[in-house]
């Protein structure tokens, strides 16, 4: 995978959870993944077409996914939720559409032309993805409120 | 013990959300993300806007917007929807209303995407994350365009 795909889902990474949660971010090591990789608990998904196909993953515990989407509503002065509802689950997916908009942006700009599909999401326990031909590369990220992996997995189509 | 009302409300700031005293623009909110349609409900809400609808994707924002039509004076549009997107739906909109108020709403700032969607007639485009005073002045741009 290129690594020019990648920088800009870092950055946006960075720039929108900053924006949005008001948070410092810590950035892991990058690591990429070829083989099936395990899910943490809740996963949001949004697909990307166009020059490149692939999808991107936003993956994090069922309890920092209610610390972010409890801080994300905070901010927005609306109600806490106690559990990943459908609020809980349109918050998160939310968060990912904004990270992966932005990178698609930065992306286009660069010429790479593509576009994104309406996020979804999934939770589950012992859930693991695997993308065959694909290799993912993984960014995590440390904020206050939990870990966050985006993974990415592109390929150029031919 | 004076009640609130018994002040003077000189001090009272306008509510942006009125389009005359009493009588709030009327706003349709397309969007296939309840945060955000709540999200955007509420920063609208708060001036004194009023939402008189709400649509989950394109195709049934365009249907809203004829059942609601005249009696809407905004329309929030996103744009990565499912079954119709935003604009195919502003396209459709404009055809049936070429004077319709619509502002975009997306994450995606794509200079084409951007451009495409003032030349068919949006009034203003927002490029998200979205932040209360960044809404309000473009959609009050957009009112008073």
């Amino acid at each position: 995978m290129r690594v020019e795909y990648i920088n800009p889902f870092v950055e946006s990474a960075y720039s929108v959870i900053r924006e949005v949660l008001n948070v410092e971010v810590k950035r892991g090591e990058l690591y990429l993944k070829s083989s099936s990789i395990p899910v943490l608990g809740v996963a949001a998904i949004v697909g990307l077409a166009g020059d490149v196909e692939g999808r991107v993953l936003f993956d994090m515990s069922r309890e920092s996914a209610l610390n972010v989407a409890n801080d994300m509503l905070k901010s927005m002065d609306m109600d806490q939720i106690d559990s990943l509802n459908d609020m809980g689950r349109a918050t998160i997916t939310e968060l990912a559409n904004m990270i992966t908009g932005q990178a698609v942006t930065k992306l286009h700009n660069l010429g790479f032309k593509f576009d994104l599909t309406p996020p979804a999401i999934f939770t589950g326990d012992n859930m693991e993805v695997s993308d065959p031909g694909v290799e993912a590369l993984i960014v995590p990220m440390e904020i206050p409120q939990g870990k966050i992996e985006i993974n990415v997995a592109i390929r150029e189509r031919t | 013990m004076k009640a609130k009302q018994d002040f003077p409300a000189i001090n009272e700031r306008e509510q942006i959300g009125l389009k005359a005293p009493g009588e709030p623009y009327r706003v349709l909110i397309v969007d296939d993300s309840m945060f955000v349609t709540k999200q955007i409900s509420q920063i609208l809400s708060s001036e004194g806007f009023e939402v008189v609808g709400t649509a989950a994707d394109g195709d049934e924002g365009v249907e809203k917007y004829k059942e609601l039509f005249p009696n809407v004076d905004l329309v929030t549009m996103d744009i990565t929807m499912p079954t119709m997107d935003g604009v195919t739906a502003l396209e459709k909109i404009i055809e049936f209303d070429k004077n319709a108020c619509v502002v975009m709403i997306s994450a995606l700032g794509k200079q084409d995407l951007v451009k495409k969607s003032l030349l068919m007639g949006a009034k203003n485009y927002i490029v998200k994350p979205l932040d209360r005073k960044k809404v309000l002045e473009r959609i009050v741009m957009s009112l008073n365009a």
